[in-house]
């Protein structure tokens, strides 16, 4: 690009530059795409990773974007890796900036040998070892449409990180292809004036070699989508919601899938409609979900209780972002669980479960509405967003693990049986088997006001005690049938790490530098917060000296509700907290372990 | 025969408007022959609200306001269900206004009951929307569902009844569920229903409602013409009744919400869910993940 011949000539021939600097080997690369939001970053991010994914890696990415369309910073980061991950590097190897702005936030996170390029368009910057570009000039001048300055770029970025030409180029026919004629051509043309343009520069070309992994046949997902097939797979058709990041991809997912199952998903008018609306189909024998995040939440909580005390099975998926109110709509935080935890005036039941991976994702919300039938009250899915948002390649999902579980429904032919059918019948362990509107020959009364085993209404104190205990004891009886945590690390080591949610994959990769150190930790990762987990928490703060819970917010809601639960641990649970809007990277977890400032 | 709840006692005042809708609404549904299983009916917060209690039918008691979002759910959960929604004034246009309107952008096939005494009966006689000026020290100007309905573009069927007359009533019902299991979307009849205790309308209503089809120029299919019929009528001092709109025949046929989403009208609740059912589907499902 810098030359009047390389502009004009965008195929050349691979030529050997004339010193070549050895190239170093990488098995674990990040880079970073910043500039204004409409600048496409998440296009390079995008072509990246698929790159990335035909070399068998393992691939995590993620963004970082305001609450609007065009205009303000936005960023865009991926990683490849031979292991798998679920979390971003806690340094990225390039950063690649359109403005100046992208390289003052980016820098932050560059490594020390890390590398710049950026678009020289209109600046020319001094950090050291940046690398300009003309990117958008050349896009406008040779291409007609400065927004190519991304496929320019990923074709630089191809020769210095020593990417195959074919397949590079694979990436680009397989996603522009489709939309044929000119859209492919154009990116062909950018990208091999990128490659041009690179190739030019000695010390760039070649400078990395990434090395393949073996990850082939993965797929790439986010907890949201991976959220939306578990409900699909677990036999939920009914959603209703209302637009909210980070919540909003669930709903757009189901949309799409659940048409072909008889399943229903509606846009609600608000919040208040969406857990109204559920509520409606659940007690018409529906299984049924809604996804919020905080605001739409605090109008949800009317209804979830209301499904609590009228028994009716519901799924609210809580994508946290940051709060209160509006808060940080983009940004990431675990702040919720205090508010679930207590959620609504007046006591009743409810499970809170925490996927932690896109795989928990999956497999969770399936079981999340097994529990909430069988159990017959609210069952919370609480996610945050980088687990919501982030994209990450998994074995594809299986459904050795996924099964459905009517046991607590009853059919006509169930009922035919039955001398006396009470939708509220006294038990044992609070169940009480449920007979949808529609089935011949009973009739159900279903209502939030306390009511007796018919449903009607009734303010008779001895009745209001059986009842309440019927509810609240479930969360008693139900505690084996709960999502156990997976556990971590070294069985034997002193030093215990408690997470849950998108913190696993920090708390993972800060356990193995910790080993790498010589300090062994073992990790409990919750997969459901309430209930309190008391038997399985209990023993693993009993065989540790030291339990660092890891979330998200500034109260440590989570080592709250643990210290509630199991008192006589106090003493031993340390919080490491972090509400920035932004993800634990390893580094952080490690330093407070090692010693260092929380 | 498997014993199942049975309807309670009524908890009204004697002479409570809500009689003549309970009256009306079990004659409906007798006459349209619908079995006690296969109807729900959702109730709403306030005395009014209680009427699922009194009747030989499936109940839910929704939140004060969410009575149509909880209705609507059901009907989409399974079109199959006969799904009625009774509630109050101040249920349905104070709190539960948002859905309301939207209800009618929906066109889901339910009925919706709104037995209006212009006042808040459980909570005692505060001013509700529809509350006229200086009724409890009320200064603001009530509200007017007719209108409002006629003002929203759908295939919906709209009325307006009186509880002094549960003949009428008894018709228009009828008339209101037929449109519902025809499939043809949503039915809204509200009706003036007097509250003995903090309001007591019965005398005064009873001169002043003005059945709209005696009058010149009557044509439910028309809008604009019910809007001014109803207006006019409004200005003359009487309260309009009657069938106010239902679509022309042929018009909107399959516009109800379910039919649109569930053409075969079998919903989330009667769907398939077994692992077994959707083997095949679920693998392709899967699959469309790269
Ligand atoms: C969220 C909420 N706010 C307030 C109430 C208290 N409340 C119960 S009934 C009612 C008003 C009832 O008036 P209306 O809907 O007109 O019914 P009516 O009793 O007149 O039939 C109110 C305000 C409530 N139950 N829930
Ligand atoms: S208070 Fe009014 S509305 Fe309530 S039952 Fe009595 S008469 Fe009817
Ligand atoms: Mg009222």
């Amino acid at each position: 690009m810098t030359t009047p011949a390389a502009r004009t000539t965008p195929f050349v021939a691979e030529a050997s530059p004339a010193k070549e600097v050895p190239s170093k080997e990488l098995t674990d690369v990040a880079v970073m795409i910043g500039g204004q939001g409409g600048d496409g970053t998440l296009t390079v991010s995008d072509q990246l990773g698929r790159y990335f994914r035909k070399r068998g890696l393992h691939v995590y990415s993620c963004r970082n974007v305001l609450s609007r369309i065009r205009g303000g910073h936005a960023d865009a980061s991926v990683r490849a890796c031979r292991a798998p991950t679920a979390a971003m590097k806690p340094e990225v190897d390039l950063l690649l900036a359109f403005d100046e702005e992208a390289i003052e936030i980016g820098l932050a996170e560059l490594a020390s040998d890390g590398l710049v390029m950026y678009d020289s368009t209109s600046f020319q910057s001094k950090v050291p070892n940046s690398f300009g570009f003309p990117f958008a000039m050349t896009a406008g001048s040779q291409l007609g449409r400065p927004i190519y300055k991304n496929t320019i770029a990923y074709g630089a970025i191809s020769v210095l990180m020593g990417f195959d030409p074919v397949v590079a180029r694979s990436v680009l026919e397989e996603k522009f292809g489709k939309r044929g004629g000119e859209a492919l051509e154009k990116n062909l043309k950018a990208f091999e004036l990128g490659r041009a343009a690179a190739l030019e520069r000695p010390e760039l070309a070649r400078r990395w070699t990434v090395l393949d992994g073996d990850a082939h046949g993965w797929v790439l997902t986010t907890g949201n989508q991976a959220a939306a097939l578990g409900f699909v797979v677990g036999g939920g058709r009914f959603f209703a919601g209302y637009p909210i990041t980070p919540a909003t991809e669930i709903m757009e997912y189901l949309a799409r899938y659940l048409p072909a199952f008889h399943g229903v998903v509606r846009q609600a008018e608000d919040e208040l409609a969406a857990v109204n609306m559920i509520i409606g189909a659940a007690y018409a024998g529906a299984r049924v979900m809604t996804s919020t995040s905080g605001p739409g939440l605090s109008l949800m909580t009317e209804g979830i209780g209301h499904a609590a005390t009228a028994e009716i099975p519901i799924v609210v998926a809580d994508c946290q972002r940051v709060g209160p109110s509006t808060g940080e709509p983009t940004r990431h935080e675990q702040s919720d669980l205090s508010h679930l935890a207590n959620l609504g005036h007046g006591e009743y039941p409810r499970f809170i479960l925490a996927p932690g991976t896109v795989d928990d994702c999956f497999h969770m919300t399936a079981d999340a509405l097994n529990l909430a039938e069988r159990w017959r009250l609210p069952v919370i899915l609480l996610l945050d967003q980088a687990l919501c948002q982030n994209t990450v390649t998994t074995k594809p999902f299986e459904m050795t693990g996924v099964a459905v579980d009517r046991s607590n429904f009853l059919t006509s032919g169930d009922v035919a049986n039955l001398p006396k059918y009470a939708a509220y019948q006294l038990s044992e362990n609070g169940r009480s088997p449920y007979a949808p509107p529609g089935t011949p020959g009973v009739l159900a009364q279903i209502t939030g006001n306390e009511h007796n085993e018919m449903g009607h209404v009734s303010v008779n104190p001895v009745n209001r005690v059986k009842m309440m205990r019927k509810r609240m004891e479930k969360m008693v009886h139900a505690r084996n049938e709960l999502p156990g945590p997976h556990l971590f690390g070294d069985a034997s080591a002193r030093v215990g790490l408690i997470g849950y949610g998108s913190t696993f994959g920090p708390i993972r990769e800060a356990q193995a530098e910790l080993a790498e150190g010589g300090v062994p930790t073992r990790f409990y990762q919750a997969r459901t917060l309430f209930p309190v987990p008391v038997d399985t928490l209990g023993k693993f703060l009993d065989e540790v000296d030291v339990a660092y819970v890891v979330e998200h917010n500034y109260t440590g809601q989570f080592a709250r509700l643990i210290r509630e639960a199991l008192p006589h641990h106090h003493a031993k649970l340390r919080s490491i907290l972090k509400y920035d809007g932004f993800s634990f990277r390893s580094p952080e977890i490690v330093r407070v372990l090692r010693g260092g400032p929380a | 025969m498997t014993e199942s709840v049975k309807p309670v006692a009524s908890t009204w005042c004697a002479g409570c408007g809500d009689f003549g809708v309970l009256a009306a609404v079990k004659k409906a549904a007798a006459e349209l022959k619908i079995a006690p299983h296969d109807e729900v009916l959702v109730g709403g917060i306030g005395c009014s609200g209680g009427i699922h209690n009194f009747l030989e039918t499936n109940g839910i008691h929704a939140l004060h306001g969410r009575l149509l979002a909880q209705a609507i759910g059901v009907k989409l959960a399974n079109p199959q269900l006969t799904v009625i929604a009774a509630g109050g004034d101040g249920d349905g246009y104070a709190i539960g206004m948002g859905h309301f309107i939207h209800a009618f952008k929906k066109n889901a096939s339910i009925l919706y009951i709104v037995m209006n005494n212009e006042t808040y009966g459980l909570t005692k006689g505060q001013p509700s929307p529809t509350a006229r000026l200086g009724y409890e020290g009320n200064i603001e100007n009530p509200f007017d569902s007719i209108l409002t309905a006629l003002s929203i573009p759908s295939h919906n069927f709209i009325a307006r009844t009186f509880s002094g007359d549960p003949k009428t009533m008894t018709a228009v019902l009828v008339e209101a569920l037929k449109f519902n299991r025809d499939g043809k979307g949503f039915a809204f009849v509200e009706d003036l229903s007097p509250c003995v205790t903090y309001n007591d309308t019965f005398k005064e209503w009873r001169e002043k409602v003005t059945d709209v089809a005696k009058l010149p120029g009557y044509d439910p299919t028309d809008r604009k013409a019910m809007f001014r019929l109803c207006l006019e009528t409004m200005e003359s001092g009487k309260i309009p009744i009657g069938i106010m709109h239902r679509p022309a025949n042929g018009e909107g046929a399959a516009d109800s919400l379910e039919l649109k989403l569930l053409p075969d009208r079998t919903g989330p609740a009667r769907a398939d869910i077994t692992l077994e059912g959707n083997r095949a589907a679920y693998d392709k499902l899967l699959q469309r993940l790269t």
